[in-house]
Order: structure tokens, then C-alpha cells, then sequence
């Protein structure tokens, strides 16, 4: 594991920070690209700073990122939500999601598949509302949506270079984001722990599954999507939508 | 009736225009400019060339064309505009995926965000062009995700303007539509199997005179609703 390098995407908090520390903590190096960097500064753990919604900013952060590499494994989580009726919402903040959920993640697979900079495999962490339909959240549903194709439809032409993709699509976490964008009054105890969550996605990740979903309530509501998308979508409108007291972007 | 067709100087979207002709005043959008393009579209029809690779570019000049008309409001939107490239994933360059994304998710997401006061004043409809290529395609990776894009935005805001604005997404199957060929993409013998484009506008505009909710406008519903058969 000492000799180990992996890549994260928004390492600084979340569930992000939970699988940065859970390779930190094994003695792997970690490379983590984020807005800011984590509180505790680890000796095996380097921060990139960028924020990955900026084309000019992922432009100029590329080449660090890759003279940082070769990686065994990456994950692409950096992610933002923005919650609220899509006609309220900023029309700036479109791309910007857009931009960091979907195509950020995008080219950051292709660049470094294309120098070979990783050696085992790729996560790219998508959302459980890529099953259920997101009703009051529709342009990160968009985008989460996007990402989770993208790594499907690249998962048989990167096996022919060696390299794995699993797509993760958690459900709600103890973590900031989903306390940001929960109805008010929404229990969080009922969430699970973001290092449940990284330890399920790893597991996945290093065995090359195509599909992680930590959590038996997510695995559900996830099935329940696939066989009754509409249903599942409209409940989603009342567990959410009309729920949602206030719109957070 | 009003409607707004973007990507309406070719494919599907130009055979769109001319069999909503009869029935709508018509706002038709392209790239090209207008003295390239008047001899091909309906008339009467209004144009607004609108680079579809620039989303705040095509907010200004459908917004600006829409107040020169006086059209406060609106009864369908049909945001058929789409761009696709084809090859490994691997090699493909930044800017082509950009490219795929802003034309194909960030444009029609940020039009329907502003199209929604008019929309809305009408009780209309907005119709987003997909493609069956949603779920995933390995030699299209990128755009397989910016129609995916269009797919989770669709089925989110159909339930949000729900009694508003009917939101009504469509995934064409393999259309002849010249966009294949535009994408880099020889189909070969599997040409013979494609959708005739007016056949296509053909189903579409019959889905956008229903209900809210998701369509595939697929080779079987081609060949079983009689659509082969029609002629306009």
C-alpha cells in the first residue's frame, strides 16, 4: 500500500475526505484536487488547489495534476448540488454545475487515459438520483446523470487499456452537502456515515465493479427506480420538492 | 400557436419546421446566417442564427428575436439542436467534449430557463430532443452523456412544472438525418434500418400534441403506428 498513489477529486471534505484518509491512514500518497485544502495536513497527502467548475482553472491545473501521477486509482467525486424550483435558480449556476459534475470529470478521464497515468482503475461518483429522478435539484439531477452514463459508456473501451471504471451512486451521507440540500427537518441520523460509504465505494473500486451503491435502503430505492422510474420520480417530488423550504445554491 | 425550433436549418428540426408551418408562426434558430439558409425554411418563418456551442450567446439572440416579434408568450418550445462526434474516448480532444456539452446539455437547459415566463404565460409545452443513445455507447461516449443530461433534466422538471408547462422528452432512434455523417460516423449497410428524418418530425410532432412524460421514438413505433406509410 506505501507504494500506492491515488487521485481524488474534492479530498478536502465529505465523502471525498473519507476516501482520501481511508488511503492516507493505509500510508498510500494521495493527490487530492479541491477548492481548499483539508484541515489536518497529512506528510503523504498533497493538495492541488483548482476549482474544478473553472475551464481556465482545470486548464492550468492539468499539468500538475499530471506530473503528480501515474495513479493506481482515481475518483472523480468533487461534486456540487444545487437545490430548489429550476426557474428560481441562478442561470450562472447551470454551466457551472454542469461544468464540475459532468464535464470536469469527463475530460479529466480522458487526459489521463490518454497519457496512461493510471495503472489500476477509475470511480466516478455519481448520484443515487441517477435511479430515482431528482425533482427540485433537475440540473444536478442533469448532470450526475451525464457523469454516471459517461462511465458506462467508457467502461469496456478503458478495460481494453487495463484500466477499470466503477460507478458509484451513493444516497444521502452525514455530510455537509446533504445537510445543505435536505428538506428542513429531514432526520440525519437516518444518512450514513461518509466512511461507510468511502469503504463500500474502495472495496468496489479495487475489485472493478461496475456498479457501487453503499447501503441497503439506496440498493432498494435504487431497484425500485429501475423497475418504476415514473413512480419513483414522483415520490421523489414529494419527499423533496415540496418539501424544500428554501432554495440552496 | 407559436414555436421556437432550434437547429432547424437541417435534419429533423428543418422537417419539423415546415410541417408546423401550416398551423404555427414559427421562430427557427441555426447557425448559419440567414441568406444561407432562407431558401430552405417555411414561409412565413422568423430566423435567429444562434450558435448553439455558446449558451448565453443563444439566450441573447432567440431573447432579442422574441421581443423584436412582440412574442410574450409561447406554446412550444422544441429544443432539437445537437451536435455528436464519434471515435474512442481515449482520444478524444477537450474541446470536442466541450463542445458536445454545451450544445447538447448546458444550451437547451439554460433556454429552458429562460423560455419558462413565456412558456408558462401560455401554458405550453417544451420538448427536448434526446437520443436513444442516453443509456450509454461506448464509441460516443461524451455525447451519450450530454443526452443523458437531457434525460435526468427532462424527467426532473416534467414533475416540477407539472400542471405549468408540459415538459415531454423524446429519444429518436438512428434517423437519416445527415447529423451521422456531420459526427464522423459511417453506418454502412445499417443505413437501410434508419428512420426517414421526415417520418421522425413526423412522430414528433404527433408526441408533442400529448402529454407530459418520456418517448422513444423508436424504429418499432415507426414501422407499428404506420408512419412508413404516410406521406405528407
Amino acid at each position: 500500500m506505501s507504494e500506492e498513489r491515488i487521485l481524488i477529486t474534492g479530498g478536502s471534505s465529505g465523502l471525498g475526505r473519507a476516501i482520501a484518509g481511508w488511503f492516507a491512514e493505509r500510508g498510500a500518497s494521495v493527490v487530492s484536487v479541491d477548492l481548499f485544502a483539508a484541515n489536518e495536513p497529512a506528510p503523504n497527502l498533497v493538495h492541488i488547489e483548482c476549482d474544478l467548475s473553472s475551464r481556465q482553472a482545470v486548464d492550468r491545473a492539468l499539468p500538475a495534476i499530471l506530473a503528480a501521477g501515474p495513479y493506481r486509482w482515481v475518483f472523480l467525486n468533487a461534486g456540487a448540488s444545487a437545490t430548489g424550483p429550476f426557474e428560481a435558480l441562478p442561470p450562472e449556476t447551470i454551466g457551472k454545475l454542469i461544468r464540475l459534475n459532468a464535464e470536469t470529470p469527463v475530460l479529466l478521464a480522458s487526459t489521463l487515459m490518454r497519457e496512461q497515468a493510471i495503472s489500476g482503475g477509475i470511480c466516478i461518483v455519481s448520484s443515487l438520483s441517477h435511479f430515482t429522478g431528482y425533482p427540485g435539484a433537475a440540473t444536478y439531477a442533469a448532470s450526475k446523470d451525464a457523469v454516471a452514463v459517461y462511465a458506462k459508456s467508457v467502461r469496456k473501451p478503458f478495460a481494453r487499456a487495463g484500466v477499470s471504471v466503477t460507478l458509484a451512486c451513493p444516497g444521502p451521507l452525514r455530510t455537509g452537502h446533504a445537510a445543505r440540500h435536505a428538506p428542513e427537518g429531514a432526520d440525519a441520523s437516518r444518512r450514513m456515515l461518509p466512511q461507510q460509504a468511502a469503504e463500500a465505494i474502495i472495496a468496489a473500486t479495487q475489485k472493478g465493479r461496475k456498479l457501487a451503491i453503499p447501503g441497503s435502503g439506496p440498493k432498494l430505492f435504487a431497484l425500485a427506480g429501475r423497475i418504476a422510474p415514473k413512480l419513483v420520480t414522483q415520490q421523489m417530488r414529494k419527499l423533496i420538492l415540496e418539501k424544500l423550504d428554501k432554495p440552496v445554491w | 400557436m407559436r414555436a421556437l425550433i432550434t437547429g432547424a436549418t437541417s435534419g429533423i428540426g428543418l422537417k419539423l419546421a415546415h410541417r408546423l408551418a401550416p398551423t404555427h408562426e414559427l421562430l427557427l434558430t441555426g447557425r448559419r446566417p440567414a441568406d444561407e439558409v432562407s431558401a430552405l425554411l417555411p414561409v412565413p418563418s422568423a430566423y435567429a442564427v444562434a450558435d448553439q456551442s455558446d449558451p448565453e450567446s443563444v439566450v441573447a439572440s432567440i431573447g432579442d428575436k422574441m421581443t423584436k416579434l412582440g412574442w410574450d408568450r409561447l406554446d412550444l418550445a422544441v429544443l432539437n439542436a445537437g451536435a455528436g462526434s464519434v471515435g474512442d474516448p481515449v482520444t478524444e480532444t477537450t474541446e470536442a467534449a466541450r463542445l458536445v456539452l454545451d450544445t447538447n446539455a448546458s444550451t437547451p437547459i439554460r433556454l429552458a430557463h429562460f423560455l419558462f415566463p413565456a412558456l408558462t404565460a401560455a401554458a405550453g409545452k417544451l420538448v427536448l430532443i434526446g437520443s436513444v443513445a442516453h443509456r450509454g455507447a461506448p464509441n460516443f461516449a461524451t455525447y451519450a452523456a450530454s443526452k443523458a443530461a437531457l434525460h435526468g433534466f427532462g424527467r426532473a422538471l416534467e414533475q416540477e412544472w407539472r400542471g405549468r408547462v408540459s415538459v415531454i422528452v423524446i429519444h429518436p432512434g438512428p434517423t437519416a438525418s445527415g447529423m451521422h455523417e456531420k459526427a464522423g460516423y459511417s453506418a454502412g449497410k445499417a443505413e437501410r434500418l434508419f428512420i426517414p428524418a421526415d417520418a421522425m418530425a413526423a412522430m414528433i410532432a404527433d408526441l408533442a400534441k400529448g402529454q407530459g412524460g418520456i418517448f422513444t421514438a423508436s424504429y418499432a413505433r415507426y414501422l407499428l403506428r404506420g408512419y412508413w406509410a404516410r406521406r405528407r
